[in-house]
């Protein structure tokens, strides 16, 4: 299965919009793990297909994309993360993960 | 200054990514931040212990509880130099992708070295004193992990050791690998300790807390020194940087230190020194989160467009434990010029008062309790300093609505009106249909 990993300074607020996307996927009968960890643990993770970081941690992204060549980085878009859109980033993420790196 | 604001923050973000990605740095701040637990802990019993309740302290004393509840604040607290020695150690080593285990060990050896010990009055017992092993001891402990470290993560990358010669296990090789390091640090930190002996400061401890920690610490504590961290702080955000983060790495350990010194003197009964220090931050200036926008979050949950009501309703639960992102990046108030100023004056208003009464004795100095993220607003100023502080964040929280409110009013009309056209224009087209 798809592992979705989201990032933040802490993991707190990504946790929440987690809870969002797992919730969208509930709905739209998706079948993926999605996860949120605090930037500096990303490394510990069991593999992942994609990394998503909120936008206050946007400029990791050069470095993570670098280091994860093999798979999307991106930054999440600020409204989306605002308005904790769990829907709208899910099919993001699957769109670019299905695009590949 | 649309375009021109993405540009800046570009510019910004790079720096901020210099400052947090440097190893040194962030090899302190994960450090520290890895000793959260311990932290807490200790600030938990000290609270427990030192609760200035008197049936409570009686009740203490005559069950002979006391004798305990007194114990876990000595072992986390005092002892802080310890765990960060090796933490921060620890942190620096992996950084470097080597094992940060030995490198911990190695640190925390080199800290025991050089600090002082003595003989016991019977002449026989032999004794580490606490003095050197709590916050006193923070900055030995930062400034040896990072050599220890850097030595150690130096010799390995270099494969600067014994090479064994073809047919040894290499496991014996390892061992000896991480032998050389062990030798050399050890050398070199006894050279240092005889060197410290010989100056007038009698040890490395002496010599660094007054020299680089005591003026550190009183400058990081002073007042200006707050309210430059502040704006600093709220001008990365306005740009899109988690400015909480990137300062803190920077003056972290300052306040660390200054906040124990607090929880050191509220655990011996009498109130703590330094205005500022580690818990100034969470009860004075993030109330609701940076920016202060708990009292926006408050306004919009009475917004009249529906686009501002959902957010304060999906925001005000996570802002009371001070996580605010939905309002930062939803509202938002990231390069958005309308709300720059509530947005910088609200937290240095509350900090800038919060200053004032205190010195004025109106505030008591807060404990030095490091409240872990979690605990709302209103508790946390509780817990550091009891009812006086919980009521002057209730007041901050009027004060940011009243100070974010005129320029929301215009937001929010602005996004009625944008919604209502849209709903005009649905009407039209589903008539014309």
């Amino acid at each position: 299965m798809k592992k979705i990993l989201l990032a933040c300074a802490g993991g707190f607020s990504t946790s929440m919009l987690v809870e969002r996307m797992k919730e969208a996927a509930r709905t739209q009968g998706i079948e993926v793990v999605i996860d949120a960890v605090a930037e500096s643990d990303i490394a510990d993770q069991t593999p992942f297909d994609i990394i998503m970081l909120g936008p206050q941690m946007g400029h990791a992204e050069g470095d993570l994309a670098a280091e994860y060549a093999n798979i999307p980085v991106t930054t999440i878009d600020m409204l989306d993360y605002g308005m904790m859109d769990g829907a709208k980033v899910l099919s993001t993420a699957l769109e670019l993960m299905e695009k590949g790196a | 200054m649309a375009a021109g604001g993405v540009e800046w923050r570009a510019k910004i973000q790079k720096v901020s990514t210099k400052i947090q990605k440097n190893t040194y740095i962030s090899a302190i701040s994960n450090g520290l931040m890895a000793l959260m637990p311990i932290l807490i802990l200790g600030a938990i019993f000290s609270l427990i212990n030192a609760l200035k309740l008197e049936p409570y302290q009686n009740f203490l004393e005559s069950t002979g509880l006391k004798t305990y509840t007194s114990i876990p604040a000595t072992i986390t607290t005092d002892l802080i130099a310890l765990y960060a020695v090796f933490s921060i150690a620890y942190n620096f080593a992996t950084q470097h992708k080597q094992q940060g285990f030995s490198a911990g060990i190695l640190a925390l050896m080199s800290f025991l070295l050089v600090t002082p010990k003595g003989l016991l009055e019977d002449g026989v017992t032999k004794a580490f004193g606490y003095s050197w092993l709590g916050a006193k001891g923070l900055f030995v402990a930062i400034i040896l992990a990072l050599i220890v470290g850097k030595i150690y993560t130096f010799v390995l990358e270099k494969k600067f050791y014994i090479k064994m010669p073809k047919g040894v296990p290499p496991t014996v090789e390892k061992s000896f690998a991480a032998l050389t390091p062990g030798f050399i640090i050890a050398v070199l930190v006894l050279v240092l300790t005889a060197i410290f002996g010989a100056t007038k400061y009698g040890n490395m401890h002496e010599f660094v807390f007054s020299i680089i920690q005591l003026p550190l610490t009183s400058l990081g504590g002073t007042w200006w020194a707050m309210l430059i961290c502040i704006f600093v702080i709220h001008l990365l955000w306005f740009f899109g940087v988690h400015g909480t983060l990137v300062v803190y790495s920077v003056v972290g350990p300052i306040w660390v230190a200054l906040g124990l010194e607090n929880l050191d003197a509220y655990q011996r009964g009498v109130e703590g020194t330094h205005i500022i220090g580690s818990p100034f931050f969470p009860v004075y200036v993030l109330i609701g989160g940076a920016g202060a926008t708990l009292g926006l979050i408050i306004a919009m949950l009475f917004a009249k467009s529906t686009r501002y009501k959902t957010l304060g309703k999906l925001a005000i639960v996570p802002s009371l434990i001070g996580v605010n992102e939905p309002v930062i990046f939803g509202m938002p108030l990231v390069l958005n010029v309308r709300f720059m100023i509530p947005f910088i004056v609200t937290p240095l208003v509350s900090s800038g008062l919060a200053i004032l009464l205190t010195t004025l004795g109106i505030l008591p100095v807060l404990h030095g309790i490091q409240v872990p993220l979690g605990i709302p607003v209103l508790v946390n100023g509780w817990m550091n300093g009891g009812w006086r502080v919980s009521a002057f964040q209730l007041v901050m929280i009027g004060a940011s609505f009243l100070i974010y409110y005129p320029f929301f009013k215009k937001a929010d009309a602005e996004a009625l009106e944008q919604e209502q056209q849209a709903e005009i224009k649905a009407a039209a087209t589903a008539a014309a249909n």
